[in-house]
This record gives structure tokens, C-alpha cells and sequence, in this order.
């Protein structure tokens, strides 16, 4: 039974929910809409899950002293302590609670996202060798497309703009087509599977 | 060691203080080059372009992290300044957790700059009236599916805490028939299901802004037309930027001009030190195989 039930429940809202999609009359819409209200209460309770997660790994962490122990302190106290400002002083544009975020949060993402620039720069520098006719075309079609998308491509040559809008256009897009293709068939082929009850790794158990 | 071994073995320290160089010199030393438009920024523009005022709400769904803020922030800044310019209504709504800080910030600056110069009530924003911002909602792919019943079903009350019922724009604007385009700006694959779910099922216009990185993944939505128009990282914000300024909506360029000049430096010195690492790394060969 603890298994049979969430099969059928899964297999009847599945197969409800494809026939609603396509049918576009007034009952059909109005399941349809019930439904994903009901998701969408389900996708928020995920955030009371994380938040008690993150309270019991960090927790845990911290009791036992494990290695970088003080890191888990700095990040409990930011949750707690953002979450008590937002609820006490709310979140609108002059609150405290988006000057923090825009004056500590923003720019901390913003540093950990730019240090990428630096790793990429030396990464190219040292591994993007035309090694063999691959490499070669795959460095050659880095050039034109950086080249073309800066302004500066257009001062090197008029045409160089157009051809790296080409590359992007034409062998960029069929490739990523076939990818696309790929992927669906591949979410069709699971959705399918978990509808029909092929797949069952998502009922947990070791069966 | 031989020339050809140096240019093949630079320190990576070097390289980090000509990177640094690089990027802070534009900040300081400013020029300004031509912007050549591309076909998907200009579709974009074009689509805003053709929106009669007053009309139907322009939806931005404000989906990008601080960490991509510097390439999608100038595009949410040069959209709602060419709507509000246009006297288009905006919808603002947002589905990343980390986002509503700054959508609030972007439409906060914009407001703010053109209240400033506002000289009557009638060239004033308001909120409510010309724009609202709808806040977070979890559960993506029901949530957008379910606006094309009812935004107000999804979203009963702002980001503000504002019954959405009571705000005069939410009152015509009831789900996507009274939205003339969705525009999401992100870093992640939610303009895809954007597509997907509620333009396969309700046939709502998509744009996007999506960073360079991701910006290749979607050329096929641009060629079958699913896509009303793009922006494409930086150089798409700064391109957005371009077209507002030549256009009369906005008097300067923004934050991606400066951004893309430090951008446009750095690629070509990255473009220059893979050369200087292949000529090193050709001679080094023909050493090896001449001994």
C-alpha cells in the first residue's frame, strides 16, 4: 500500500494534468489552476525543509567542532539575523534590510563571481593550445566571435561583426538544437517512465 | 631560457595585474566606442517600440542574482527606462529568491531619476498606477502557467503587502492577455520554460536578457520566433543603452557602457596572451622535434 498509493496518485495527476494541458475548456482550466495552486504551497514548504537542513548541518558542525567550524556560525547568525531585521523592519526599498543586501550581499556575489575573470584569463593563457585541427578550429572560432562581439571588431574589419553573428547563427545553433532535441526526448521518455510507474527511484526504499 | 619559452610560461601574477589594470582603466580613463547593434537587441527594442502607451503592461520577470547584476542589472535599468519613457505600465515579478532586492533597486533609481525630473503630476510615476512589483513566488513553473488565469490568483499581494486587487494597474491587468510582452532577465534556463509552459499554453510574447554565457543556448527560440527579441550580456545591456539614448528616452548611457569598454580591453588582452601562449608553444615544438 505505501507504495501502490503514490503510484496511482502519481499516475492519475499526471495523466489529468497532460489531458489539461491540452484541453482548453473552462473545467479543464479550472483543475488545472487548483492544481498548480497546490504546488505552488508545496514548492514553499521546500523552503521550510532547506531552512531546517541548513539549521541542523551547520548546527551539527558547530557541536562537534568540525573543520571550519566558525564559518557555520557566521552563517547561521547572518540567516537569523536578516531574518528578524526583514520581519521587524521590512523589506521595502529604505529598509535596513535592503541596504544590507544591496551594501554586503550584492557586492560579496558580485567579488566571487568576478574572480572567475582571473581564473579564466590564466586557464586560457596556459591550456588554449592548437594542439590539432579540433583545437585549432575551436581557437579560431573563439577569436572571431570575441573579436566580432567587441567593439573594437568592427574597427579590424566590417565584416567581422557579421561572420561572428554567422557562427552563432548557423553551426552555434544547429548544435544546440540537437541538444534540445536530445534533452526533450530524453524528459519525455522520464516523464513517461514516472507516470506509468517505470520508474519508482523517486519513492525512496531500496526496492 | 629561450624568448619563445618566456612568452609560454608568463607568472599568472603578471597576468592578474594586467587583468586588474585593464578592467579599473576605463573607470578612469573613459572613451566611448560605437556600439555595432545587434539583430536580437534591435528586435527587442523594436518590439517595446511598437507597444501603444497606456495600453497593455510590459511584464519583467526580474530572475538574476547579484552575482550576474553587473550584466543584467544595466538591461532591467535600460528596459524601464525606455517603457516608463513610452508611457508603457511595467509589471515587475521575480521567481529567483535572491532577486527581489534588485528589482527593487532598479525600479527604485529609475523612478527616483525620472520623478526628479518630472516637472508636472502627469509626468510623474506612481506606484500602483504605472508600475507594480508583484515580489517572489516559489513553485516556477505553476505559478506562470497559473498567471494565464489569474495574476491575482498567484500573486494576492505585492511585494509591498498591497492587496493586488486594489492596486488601479492590477485591476487591468488581469493575466496575459493583458500583457503585451514577458521579458525575463536572468542567468539560468527560466526564460526556456518561460517558453515552454505559459507561450505554448497561452501564446505570450517572450523576450529575454539573458548573460553572454547562456546567450547561445537560445538562438534557436530567436530563429523560430518564440522569442520576440534579446539582449545578450553586457554588450546587449550596453546596446539597449545605445538605442534609449539615440531614441531621445534617456539623456546618458549607463553602467554597461563603462562595463563593456573594461570588457572589450580584457578580451583583447586575453585574445593577445593565447597568441603569445600558442607562438611560444609552436617554437617550443620545433625545438623538441628538431632535437
Amino acid at each position: 500500500m505505501k507504495r501502490r498509493i503514490p503510484l496511482a496518485i502519481c499516475f492519475t495527476i499526471g495523466i489529468l494534468m497532460l489531458a489539461q494541458f491540452m484541453i482548453p475548456h473552462p473545467i479543464s482550466r479550472a483543475f488545472g489552476s487548483t492544481v498548480n495552486k497546490w504546488y505552488i504551497v508545496l514548492a514553499a514548504f521546500a523552503l521550510v525543509l532547506a531552512i531546517g537542513n541548513l539549521i541542523r548541518h551547520h548546527g551539527t558542525k558547530i557541536r562537534r567542532k568540525k573543520t571550519d567550524w566558525p564559518y557555520s556560525i557566521v552563517t547561521l547568525s547572518g540567516m537569523v539575523a536578516m531574518s528578524i531585521i526583514g520581519f521587524a523592519g521590512g523589506i521595502d526599498s529604505k529598509s535596513l534590510y535592503q541596504t544590507i543586501y544591496l551594501n554586503v550581499l550584492a557586492p560579496l556575489g558580485s567579488t566571487m563571481f568576478a574572480l572567475l575573470a582571473y581564473y579564466m584569463a590564466s586557464a586560457a593563457y596556459r591550456s588554449f593550445r592548437a594542439r590539432s585541427l579540433e583545437a585549432t578550429l575551436l581557437l579560431a572560432a573563439a577569436f572571431i566571435v570575441m573579436i566580432g562581439f567587441m567593439p573594437f571588431g568592427q574597427y579590424i574589419s566590417p565584416h567581422l561583426p557579421a561572420f561572428a553573428e554567422w557562427i552563432m547563427k548557423v553551426p552555434n545553433m544547429a548544435s544546440q538544437r540537437g541538444i534540445m532535441f536530445g534533452v526533450a526526448f530524453g524528459s519525455i521518455a522520464t516523464a513517461l517512465k514516472i507516470i506509468l510507474g517505470i520508474e519508482r527511484s523517486w519513492l525512496g526504499g531500496k526496492k | 631560457m629561450k624568448w619563445y619559452e618566456a612568452i609560454s610560461k608568463i607568472d599568472r601574477r603578471i597576468i592578474y595585474l594586467f587583468l586588474t589594470i585593464f578592467v579599473i582603466l576605463p573607470f578612469f580613463v573613459p572613451f566611448k566606442l560605437r556600439q555595432n547593434i545587434m539583430p536580437q537587441t534591435q528586435q527587442l527594442f523594436d518590439f517595446v517600440e511598437s507597444i501603444p502607451p497606456h495600453d497593455k503592461v510590459v511584464m519583467i520577470s526580474f530572475d538574476y542574482t547579484p552575482q550576474t547584476m553587473p550584466e543584467c542589472h544595466p538591461m532591467a535599468i535600460a528596459l524601464l527606462k525606455h517603457c516608463f519613457a513610452r508611457n508603457i505600465p511595467v509589471l515587475g515579478l521575480s521567481f529567483d529568491i535572491q532577486a527581489p532586492g534588485l528589482a527593487v533597486e532598479a525600479l527604485t533609481t529609475v523612478v527616483e531619476e525620472l520623478n526628479h525630473k518630472a516637472s508636472t503630476h502627469d509626468d510623474s510615476l506612481f506606484y500602483g498606477k504605472d508600475y507594480v512589483y508583484l515580489g517572489w513566488k516559489s513553485g516556477f513553473t505553476a505559478a506562470v502557467l497559473d498567471m494565464g488565469e489569474s495574476i491575482a490568483g498567484v500573486f494576492p499581494r505585492d511585494y509591498f503587502g498591497h492587496p493586488v486587487d486594489s492596486l488601479p494597474l492590477m485591476q487591468k491587468t488581469r493575466n496575459y492577455k493583458d500583457v503585451a510582452i514577458a521579458i525575463v532577465l536572468s542567468a539560468s534556463a527560466y526564460p526556456e520554460y518561460w517558453v515552454l509552459y505559459p507561450q505554448s499554453r497561452y501564446g505570450v510574447k517572450i523576450g529575454a536578457g539573458l548573460t553572454a554565457v547562456m546567450a547561445p543556448k537560445y538562438y534557436p527560440f530567436l530563429q523560430t520566433g518564440q522569442f520576440s527579441g534579446m539582449m545578450s550580456g553586457m554588450k546587449g545591456a550596453a546596446e539597449y543603452e545605445h538605442l534609449i539614448v539615440e531614441k531621445g528616452y534617456a539623456e546618458k548611457l549607463g553602467r554597461a557602457e563603462t562595463g563593456m569598454n573594461s570588457q572589450s580591453i580584457v578580451h583583447l588582452l586575453i585574445i593577445i596572451i593565447i597568441i603569445l601562449g600558442n607562438i611560444g608553444f609552436f617554437f617550443t615544438r620545433k625545438d623538441q622535434k628538431q632535437s
